[in-house]
Parts: C-alpha cells; structure tokens; sequence
C-alpha cells in the first residue's frame, strides 16, 4: 500500500471540515466498542489477564525464529505449502505462480490488513482476477473504493444512508432498504460468489508453533467460508503472530475478542492445521493451503531495542477506540493501513520515520491506549521513542518541538490526575482548536500560545 | 527464491534477537485470572448450564434432553419446520431428521455433530472431518452435542481435542452476525442465522 502518512494534517482537516458526518459515525462506533470492552472486562482481573499475554508474546518474540521453524514443520507435514516472503513483491510473486498454475480467474477474500499492507488487490486485479472481498464492511468500502478505516470494522466511518446508497446503485436494492434487506442483497450476491470462487485468501490472527495452527477469529462466517469453500486457501501470516503453545490458544482468542467487541470470543473461530478435501481423507474443503509468512518490515523492527515491543499487538482495536485523536477522523486521516495510537508506533517501524512522520505527533499523550492494551503495549513511551527521534533527526518544524514540550508535561500530569479511563466523548471543537498538535486542523487564526494550557486542564473546562 | 527469502528472514529474526534477554514463558494461566463461565440456572456453575447462558446471550438457541429417547421426539417435532436438510457425515442415524436431502448449498437446515463445547465462551467445537458446508451454508444449524463433552473452561475443550486434530477446528458461538452496515446489529450474514445446540444426556 502506497503511504500518504505525511499529509495526515491535510488528510484531518479535510476530514473535519469536508465529511463532518465521518466524526459521528466513528465516534458512535467506538463509543460501542468502548462500552462493551469495559462490561467484558467487568469481573476478570484485566491485570493478571494482560500480564499473562504480555509474557507470551514476548517470549513468543524473544524465541521467533525457533517458533516459526517449528509451525512451518507441522504445516508441512500436514501437506500445507509454506512460503517466506521478504517484501510485498515476494508476496505478489507466490500468488501469481499460483495463479497461473491453478488458472486462477475469482478470488474471494476474508478481511487482511497484512493483505492492504502488501496491496493484494490491485496486483490480484492486474493479473486478470476478479478480487471480492467479503467481510460486510470490507465488500461496503471495495464498492466505494475506499480503503479499511479501522482494523477491526472496517466501514465505522459510514452511515446506513451511505451504505443504501452505494448498493442502490450496485446492487439494485431500494433506495430506502432496510439494514436486513442491504445485508440479504449483500449475502446473494456473495453466497454465489463464494461457491464459483477458486481461490480463498484470509490472514491470521495466531499461528501456533506446536501444532502448526492458522487461528483466525470472526462474527459474519465469510472467513470460514473463504477458508473452506474453494479449492485453494492461500493464509497471509505475519511473523510476528507466533504463539508458543495449544494451550496458549484459548487465552489469547478469549481476550483478542473481549478486547476488540466485547464478546467473550467471535462468533466463529477457525483453527486450521492444514488442507481438507481427499488431501486429508476429509469430505469436503480445499485441496490445497498455502501459508506465506511474511515479513514486510517486521524484522526491522523486531531488530529496534526500543520499538520491538509494537509486535506483541494482536490487533484488537482498543487502543483506535479509546483514542480521541482517532475518534476525530477515523483511520483515512493517517494515510496507511494502521491507525490510531497502533498507527503511530508500528508505521513508523514498517515503513519508516520519514514517510510517515506526523503520526506519533497524532496523539494527546494521554496514555488511554496504555490502560486498554491488552499485551501491554508501553504505546505513550513507543510513541515518545518516535517523536524524539525526530526531534534528534532533525526531521520536525519548531511546531513539533514545541508540541513535545507540551506532550510530555500534560502526558505527566493527566496520568497523575487519573482521568484518562473516563475518556469517552468526542471532543468538542474548541478543545481541537487549542490542542497543540491539532490546532492547524481548524481553519482558526490564533497564534500559538507559548504555554498552552495542558489537555487536562481543557478536558475539566469542557466536562464544566 | 522462496529458500534464501527463508534463511534471509530467519538470519534477520535471530541477529534482532542476538543480545536481547530471552523473556521465559509464563507457564498457564493463573486459575485466578480466567475468565469465569456464567452461573447456570441453578446458580451454579455446572457446565452444561453455563454454557447454556453464554450461547443464549449470543444469540444462540439451546435445548436439554434427557436422552436419546427424548432427542428423537424433540427432533421429529423440530423438522417439522423445515423442506429439506444437509447432514454432517458424524451424526448417527437415531439423530437425522426425516426430510428429503438436499445439497449444503440448498438445504433449509444443516445439521452437525459437535466434538466438544465450552460453557466459559458459549462455543460448540467442530470437525471438519464431518464436512464443513453442512455446518456452514443453510441458514439454520442444529448441533447435536453430548452432555458429557461440555466442558467448564474453553482451554479444556481444546485440549481435549489436541491429540487428533482435523484440518479444521471450527468454535460456533453464536448465529453469523455483522454490524458493519451503520452500526446496526444484523444476524445471518454469510453463516447461519440460527443456531442451535441440543445437548444431549446429563
Ligand atoms: S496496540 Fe494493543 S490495544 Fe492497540 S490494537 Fe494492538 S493489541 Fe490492541
């Protein structure tokens, strides 16, 4: 995916000023979210929960290359393809072997981030395939054109009427359908889709080591459609999904979804050990799995003493949820496939500091994310790492710098003051216009204040 | 070029590694720190009860029965709503319906056996190796699961199932459900709309 990181300033402007509407539908959305997590975690010991994924993820880490030769054992000796891929033209080369030696025509996809991260469907697309994505959100924002604006709904940033719109013209629904009737018209169209497919590509939200284990989690049923349905499955594994044991599997899918929605787990889990179909004497299923591990940045990463903690992220959303910064925008504003606090620490680790340089600046410094992290992600002492190497690079205008003064001061005493948990709201446009950072997101006039007041003190006067 | 991408990724992984402390595994999780299951109806955790709650809060549809017996009268009075099935290749004769076949694709209901369940998340475990259209493509799905394999915690459910794994380990925990168009809660999406667990024994 092409990285337009640097123009996150325009990108919010033209957001808040141009589709006001996006503010609503995502600030309701993870609003949600945000209930819901918290009633999940009401009467568990969060602590001790997120103390325990945080030490498996990070002996996962520390003992990675071990691991993912010993999940790459188990896949192939259960007949699965495995292959390695540095870069997302690695990736593109594996799919277009097996494309063509499969006369490949129709692709049905689950929802990959790592897949937008490698810009899967464009090059599927150049190769004369037909690409359909087939999460709900995902199939909305493929119609429109649009990339994923949330790792976990992709689509929070649309409204029903935008939605009736976009399948009146595509789908021939009613201009005034029902949700249940644009969700039937969907099912249709992609239930067929489904069945005339060659091809099904997912990612993976786990790979065990011990068994060699792809386990992916979801509520609609196209990923174990996807993953079952056609005759080949091709899985996108980050190398970073690595976890050591079975037994570690139960935990981490319990509180990858209490996390992300609130549910005690997804509607569906899938936990695929290889190929079905005569392959595994098994009915019916696909032929052939090819598992392609992925680098793309990680081990750079990995490598960083500073930053390699960004890898133990399971992909939760939490930390997008509880953002206020992120609630202003939605995720187009940060111009590549991860936003939010996640966005801030781990694009500037993929892709590098210089392409996507205001992204660490993009926050309050109010260490909400830090509280919701599952793997306990340090993510306000990540993003500091960031935005003082870019202060040391000489890479920031004085307005960063002046904004670093302020993070760090408001960072300190809003931890002290506690308030951070009770975030909630959106926040109201005069507090965006005094915030250090965000200010130039209005098209107010004011100079800068020397000593502006810190994001505490705006929060108290807003909440009266 | 898939080889050297191999040992080039592995080489990067190990020298990120190299002078880094390796962090211990943390054994299993405190039996203090997992998620309790529901209490069931009566007010205990038994976990045919619990998972009971957990399905139902879901979404889910559960009935109890005795026994084979009763499975095979509830059964015949529970197909009566329906044309056509799709049955898994694990579900034992006493436990079909008597409806015409038809294909996963078409049948109005399918219907499974599941190898275990977990009370803690609400979860039926499935095999791949019964077929998977069946469980996945009619719009109601009735699961047959034997009161003994519940099981309190989702950990023991998997572990029951870690000696002999299918291709696929399929959780079902609830109808397929999206809120992707604006916010709004929608179920039967891609996978059934409707399921069913009917837990049989106890
Ligand atoms: S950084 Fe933490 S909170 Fe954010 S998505 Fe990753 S795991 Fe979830």
């Amino acid at each position: 995916m092409e990285v337009h990181s640097r123009d996150y300033r325009d990108r919010a402007r033209r957001i808040i000023t141009e589709t006001p509407e996006v503010r609503e539908s995502v600030t309701a959305a993870t609003r949600t979210f945000v209930d819901n997590r918290r009633e999940a975690f009401a009467d568990l010991d969060e602590a001790a929960l997120s103390g325990w994924a945080k030490e498996v993820k990070s002996h996962a880490l520390t003992h990675l290359a071990d691991y993912l030769e010993e999940a790459e054992t188990r896949l192939v000796e259960r007949g699965a393809h495995v292959h390695w891929a540095e870069t997302a033209s690695d990736v593109h080369r594996i799919f277009e072997r097996i494309v063509e030696e499969n006369a490949v025509r129709k692709v049905v996809k689950a929802k990959s981030m790592l897949s937008e991260e490698l810009a899967l469907n464009p090059f599927l697309e150049s190769c004369g395939v037909e690409v359909f994505e087939t999460d709900l959100g995902e199939y909305i924002i493929q119609l429109l054109g649009e990339p994923p604006s949330h790792i976990v709904g992709p689509s929070i940033h649309k409204s029903l009427e935008d939605t009736r719109v976009i399948f009146h013209e595509r789908l021939g629904t009613a201009r005034d359908a029902s949700p249940e009737d644009l969700a039937a018209a969907a099912r249709d169209f992609l239930r067929e889709t489904f069945l005339t497919a060659d091809l099904g590509v997912s990612g993976g939200n786990f790979l065990v080591a011990e068994t060699g284990s792809i386990a992916l989690i979801e509520n609609e049923g196209n990923i174990r459609l996807s993953t079952s349905v056609p005759r080949i499955h091709v899985a996108l594994v980050g190398i970073e999904k690595v976890l050591p044991r079975w037994a570690d599997l139960s935990t981490f899918l319990q509180v990858t979804a209490k996390s992300a929605t609130g549910q005690p787990v997804g509607c569906f889990v899938s936990i695929i050990q290889g190929p079905g179909g005569s392959a595994a004497g098994e009915p019916d299923g696909p032929e052939e799995l090819h598992v392609i591990l992925v680098d793309n940045g990680r081990t750079r990463v990995l490598a960083d003493p500073e930053i390699w903690e960004a890898l133990r992220c399971v992909r939760c959303g939490a930390c997008l949820n509880i953002c206020p910064v992120y609630r202003q925008t939605g995720g187009h504003a940060y111009g590549y496939v991860y936003s939010g606090p996640l966005g801030g620490i781990l694009n500037p680790g993929l892709v590098g500091l210089e392409e996507t340089l205001p992204l660490p600046f993009a926050s309050t410094a109010c260490g909400a994310c830090a509280d919701v992290c599952p793997v306990r992600i340090p993510i306000p002492e990540l993003l500091h790492v960031w935005r003082r190497r870019a202060v040391e690079r000489g890479l920031t205008g004085s307005e960063e710098r002046t904004a670093l003064g302020l993070f760090a001061s408001a960072a300190t005493r809003s931890r002290l003051f506690g308030w951070a948990e009770n975030l909630a709201g959106v926040l109201p446009d005069w507090v965006i216009r005094r915030l250090p950072m965000l200010r130039e997101w209005s098209d107010g006039r004011e100079p800068p204040r020397a000593t502006g007041p810190t994001f505490r003190e705006l929060w108290d006067e807003g909440i009266e | 070029m898939s080889g050297d991408a191999r040992e080039r990724i592995l080489g990067r992984v190990r020298e990120a590694n190299r002078d880094r402390e390796p962090v211990a595994h943390p054994g299993s999780l405190p039996e203090a720190a997992e998620p309790p299951a529901p209490l069931g109806e009566t007010g205990r955790t038994d976990p045919v009860g619990a998972f009971e709650v957990r399905l139902r809060a879901a979404g889910g549809e559960v009935v109890q029965l005795a026994n084979e017996a009763a499975a095979r009268s509830w059964l015949d009075e529970f197909a009566t709503g329906f044309e056509t099935v799709s049955v898994c290749a694990g579900v034992p004769d006493a436990l079909q319906p008597v409806l015409p076949a038809a294909p996963p694709e078409e049948a109005a209901l399918g219907v499974s056996a599941a190898v275990g369940a977990a009370a803690q998340t609400g979860s039926l475990l499935l095999s791949s190796r019964e077929g998977r259209r069946s469980q996945l493509l009619p719009p109601v799905h009735l699961v047959w699961v034997r009161a003994e394999d519940v099981r309190l915690t989702l950990g023991d459910a998997l572990q029951s199932c870690r000696e002999d794994l299918p291709a696929v380990l399929a959780l079902h925990s609830g109808p397929s459900k999206s809120a992707d168009i604006g916010q709004i809660l929608i179920t039967g999406v891609h996978g059934p709309g409707r399921i069913i667990a009917a837990i049989v024994g106890g």
